[in-house]
């Protein structure tokens, strides 16, 4: 998969290394922005409060 | 061996080279899920509570400085606490002060402050004549202003700040774990805090054990003085 985008990467290796790690930076920005605050939620990580077993709306 | 020749002998036909592009692929697919899932804990207890720092900080502002605007036309004694009704602190858990607004839903929790519940049993506030005024906030993440929820003991000060008076609480019993369908411990007369009459009382929850939320942390305490704020919000004995 990684060796395979390598190849498909244009320029020489220098090139390739900098859009790479551009990649990898736009991967973790959409990661932390958008994936995990809605994963959050769905994970029994985080409820604080005590309730009546409503479940999503503590 | 030459290059060419290397080229030549390496992709032997057959099952075998499917099976090991297939390995790698797995291999690769594994470690990508073990670094989203690295990052997944750095999210949570890291960077959510760089996030709810950075706005907490900025809502606290906001309320102290509509706290010193003078009285807007609305008349006396109607304070606008859509912003946060004051500050909590509690120097066993050493983490300065932290702004208190209506609710526990998550969108309010996850700004790093805590809230006072509305329900399932809705919370008193510290100057109603009896009551429990119940809080809750995260223990990790998002702030985790209750973090050190443990390191409070009996005799504890727990104080409230509003804009004029300070309510010093001390911490009378604990639960160090119960269910979290347990609702009664935020009842007006907590159960299981050894209380049997109405009085002034704190109750703060919050999950436990650290990382996880399988069970409920509760803190009792009950109401020994209030203060006035003076003209320089000298804090009470127990903050300095």
């Amino acid at each position: 998969m990684y060796g395979w985008i390598w190849r498909h990467l244009p320029g020489n290796a220098w090139v390739r290394a900098l859009i790479s790690l551009v990649l990898v930076l736009a991967v973790v920005f959409v990661l932390f922005q958008y994936v995990f605050p809605w994963a959050e939620p769905l994970l029994p990580f985080n409820d604080v409060t005590v309730d009546e077993g409503s479940g999503a709306t503590p | 061996m030459s290059r060419a020749s290397r080229r030549a002998a390496a992709p032997p036909v057959g099952n075998r080279s499917v099976l090991a592009g297939f390995l790698s692929l797995l291999g690769e697919v594994l470690i990508t899920v073990g670094l989203v899932l690295g990052l997944f804990v750095a999210y949570s207890l890291w960077w959510t509570n760089v996030l709810a720092d950075r706005q907490a900080s900025a809502r606290g502002d906001e309320v102290r400085q509509q706290w010193q605007a003078p009285e807007q036309a609305a008349g006396p004694g109607a304070l606008d606490t859509r912003g946060g009704v004051g500050f909590l602190h509690v120097p066993a858990m050493k983490n300065g002060e932290v702004l208190v607004k209506a609710g526990t839903d998550p969108d309010t929790l996850d700004d790093g402050v805590a809230g006072y519940y509305t329900q399932p049993v809705k919370s008193a506030l510290p100057w109603d004549e009896k009551g429990n005024f119940s809080l809750a906030a995260h223990r990790d993440g998002h702030g985790a202003k209750f973090h050190n929820i443990d390191k409070v003991r009996n005799g504890d000060a727990i104080v409230f700040e509003t804009r004029d008076s300070w309510y010093v609480y001390k911490v009378f019993a604990e639960l160090r774990q119960t269910s979290k369908y347990n609702t009664d411990v935020i009842n007006a007369v907590p159960k299981d805090s050894g209380k049997t009459a109405p009085g002034r009382y704190i109750t703060l929850t919050t999950c436990t054990p650290v990382y996880t939320s399988k069970y409920r942390y509760i803190v009792w305490g009950e109401l020994v003085r209030t203060e006035k704020v003076d003209a320089k919000r000298t804090p009470p004995a127990e903050l300095r």
